[in-house]
């Protein structure tokens, strides 16, 4: 008797022992990376403020290896209860039912740069809110300008002038458009894809059931972006080596004139050469046609195994206020409204700002990684000297189409 | 009787460690081969599609290019090193310690510095070429067809030449001063002593060396994956860089295992040969 009354006591003292080690409802834990942290901890602060009841428990995260922590704790079935993640991570996520929906908690749709939304979207759903957005523009040196008989204050507008431009401003060592050919993958699909779009071509159909990239558009596309360096020779000897970061070395050393990059770069020249005088426009676009340029960003997302999503989504929602995303993003917040704050007042910002509404969402396929692999090898082989244009991206088409056709 | 089970028993938990660090990754290798991402059987179909993809043939003879000419120069240069090396001359017990730093080095670092210094742009080599007039223009080292290849093999000859030194070194200083006596007594001379002694003496060694370059050379990966990821256009891209690309970067595990179980096939058959090869001509001699 004794004993039974002992065996009671000591089950209702683990389940007391049990209930406060887990999350009581009212708190939220948010991982956020650690280029946020101070902007998040002053936004958590005035959240809190709002709603006493709720409190959130900030974990900040490295960007090193993130994708498979997250992909980790998703599956883990111990999920934090509000991630940033990295727009091109949504869609794998949400196809393996691993968010929590989030369309109650999108007000104004409208204001939205809509490539944020479509990394979200699947299947007629939201599964993320995005709230930074950026896109590449091209950065130029004013002086460059000037000591090649342009004008600095009228850039150009359509892939002739850029060509002539770049012709003119390559001379004395000097290297007029920088393309990039080397490094990670990704690089070189955000700086050659766009063209691709603007000509009205793509990698692959809207319906991913086919390779598109050897079609004419495409094609002539990708000759504009290669003959930079393979026939007009206004990029450097190192472009099969160079990435982004290789480039903005080269134009801060003085040897590149122009090249495209996100905003982020202005800021490292302006620190590292002050003596640049540096410019900005949007990427030239053939004549009649519009621009294009890849949208990358973060968004946030609700786990599907969240324990407190009710709160969760309070938070969200209060995120997702145009002034917070402004004042959370490190370049743009993906709202419009969320433009007007001071920090984005700078003129020079203006192009990168006006190249948003011409952004597009890469395609959501699960080998993508491959495919981009197949169209860069391609690239490789045009700037080696190895294949012509179309050779090259009939290989990368063929080796595409057997990615497309894969059984899952 | 009773003693065998004794014995096992006593085995056992070295058994059951071996078990779960080699035969069990491997046993699951095979089963990811078969299978697709939700773990059904597909059979042959991802050895199929491995196969049919542009990048492994190339791949595979990238390999056999770049493991073949490493191992030839690192055993040529180790060797004539250990012999150097094995020569009585003052200040010999610094240069064998400087002839080790390569080896001593991690590879990352290494191999990241060689970028650097092979840098078309920013690099010293084409500074150093440029500046005296010796080139004109600076070369792309990296990005050439024709030179990126020789340049890898040169840095992995590099890095590896000196743990053949040091393992032919120990070889050499095993063999008995009566034998070089007796030659010297039939007028042998320095290259004589080096052909007919030294060399059959270290013979086995560096067979050991060698296989051990074969297995280390098939899955070297730092070298090449920290310079040129494989590229310019898979022109460096060898099978283990290929496989971690295929698991790690492009998250099909069940293709690169069934890549790796290729690769593994082509290698044992590779290595089988290789001893059947040395070792007849010195068993029958014995």
């Amino acid at each position: 008797m004794t004993r039974l009354k002992y065996t009671f006591g000591a089950i209702i003292a683990g389940g007391l022992a049990l209930g406060a080690g887990t999350a009581f409802a009212g708190e939220v834990t948010w991982w956020t990376p650690n280029f946020n942290e101070a902007r998040a901890r002053g936004l958590v602060e005035e959240f809190q403020k709002q709603n006493p009841d709720i409190k959130v428990k900030l974990e900040i995260t490295t960007a090193d290896g993130l994708p498979q922590r997250i992909l980790t704790t998703l599956q883990s079935g111990a999920a934090p209860d509000l991630i940033d993640v990295a727009h091109g991570w949504i869609n794998g996520y949400a196809q393996n039912k691993l968010l929590t929906q989030v369309d109650d908690v999108l007000t104004d749709r409208a204001d939205y740069v809509s490539a944020g939304l479509d990394y979200g979207t699947l299947n007629g759903s939201l599964w993320a809110i995005p709230y930074r957005v950026e896109s590449h523009a091209i950065i130029f040196n004013k002086q460059h300008f000037r000591d090649a008989g342009l004008d600095p204050e009228n850039p150009p507008k359509t892939w002739t002038e850029l060509t002539k431009a770049a012709q003119a401003l390559t001379k004395n060592g000097r290297y007029g458009f920088a393309i990039t050919g080397g490094g990670e993958v990704g690089n070189t699909i955000f700086r050659s894809l766009p063209f691709v779009w603007m000509k009205g071509g793509d990698m692959i159909s809207a319906d991913q059931k086919t390779a598109t990239i050897n079609q004419p558009a495409a094609v002539e596309a990708v000759k504009f972006y290669t003959d930079m360096f393979t026939q007009l020779k206004v990029s450097p000897a190192s472009t099969l080596e160079n990435d982004g970061t290789a480039n903005r070395r080269l134009f801060i050393a003085g040897t590149v004139s122009m090249y495209q990059s996100g905003q982020f770069d202005v800021t490292s020249i302006k620190k590292e050469n002050p003596q640049i005088e540096v410019g900005a426009m949007a990427i030239p676009h053939p004549e009649g046609a519009k621009t294009a340029s890849i949208i990358g960003g973060w968004s946030l997302v609700i786990p599907a195994h969240a324990k407190n999503p009710t709160d969760a989504k309070t938070l969200l929602k209060f995120l997702a206020e145009a002034k917070n995303q402004a004042a959370l993003t490190d370049t743009f917040p993906a709202r419009n409204s969320g433009m007007n704050a001071e920090r984005f007042q700078d003129p020079l910002l203006n192009p990168f700002k006006d190249m948003l509404a011409y952004g597009r969402a890469l395609p959501a396929n699960r080998n993508w990684v491959q495919i981009s692999q197949a169209y860069f090898d391609g690239i490789q082989r045009i700037l080696l000297g190895d294949e012509d244009v179309q050779e090259a991206m009939d290989g990368a088409a063929e080796e595409i189409q057997a990615l497309l056709d894969q059984k899952q | 009787m009773v003693r065998q089970s004794t014995g096992l028993v006593f085995v056992l938990p070295a058994l059951i460690v071996l078990a779960m660090l080699i035969a069990y990754p491997l046993a699951y290798t095979g089963l990811l081969s078969v299978s697709d991402q939700q773990g059904n059987f597909v059979g042959a179909r991802n050895f199929a599609t491995v196969l049919a993809a542009r990048a492994t043939p190339q791949a595979f003879w990238n390999t056999v290019y770049f493991v073949g000419a490493s191992i030839v120069f690192q055993v040529i240069l180790g060797t004539a090193g250990a012999i150097l090396l094995n020569q009585n001359f003052t200040g010999r017990a610094i240069v064998r310690s400087i002839t080790i730093i390569p080896w001593v080095v991690p590879g990352i670092v290494a191999a990241t510095t060689w970028a650097w210094m092979f840098h078309t742009e920013f690099g010293i080599i084409n500074y150093m070429m440029t500046a005296p007039g010796l080139i004109e223009a600076p070369i792309g080292w990296l990005t050439n067809r024709d030179t990126v290849m020789p340049v890898l093999i040169a840095i992995n000859v590099w890095k590896m030449f000196p743990f053949v030194t040091v393992m032919v070194l120990a070889g050499l200083q095993s063999i008995p001063n009566d034998l070089y006596e007796a030659a010297r007594i039939d007028g042998a001379n320095f290259w004589e002593e080096v052909w007919h002694i030294m060399l059959p003496q270290v013979r086995s060694v560096i067979t050991a060396v060698t296989l051990l370059l074969v297995i280390w050379g098939l899955n070297s990966i730092t070298i090449i994956y920290a310079i040129t990821r494989g590229g310019p256009a898979n022109r460096t891209l060898i099978t283990p860089i290929q496989i971690f690309r295929l698991a790690f970067d492009a998250v099909q595990f069940n293709q690169a295992a069934a890549l790796s179980v290729l690769f593994f096939a082509v290698a044992i058959v590779i290595v089988f040969f290789y001893v059947r090869l040395v070792q007849s001509p010195s068993g029958g001699a014995r």
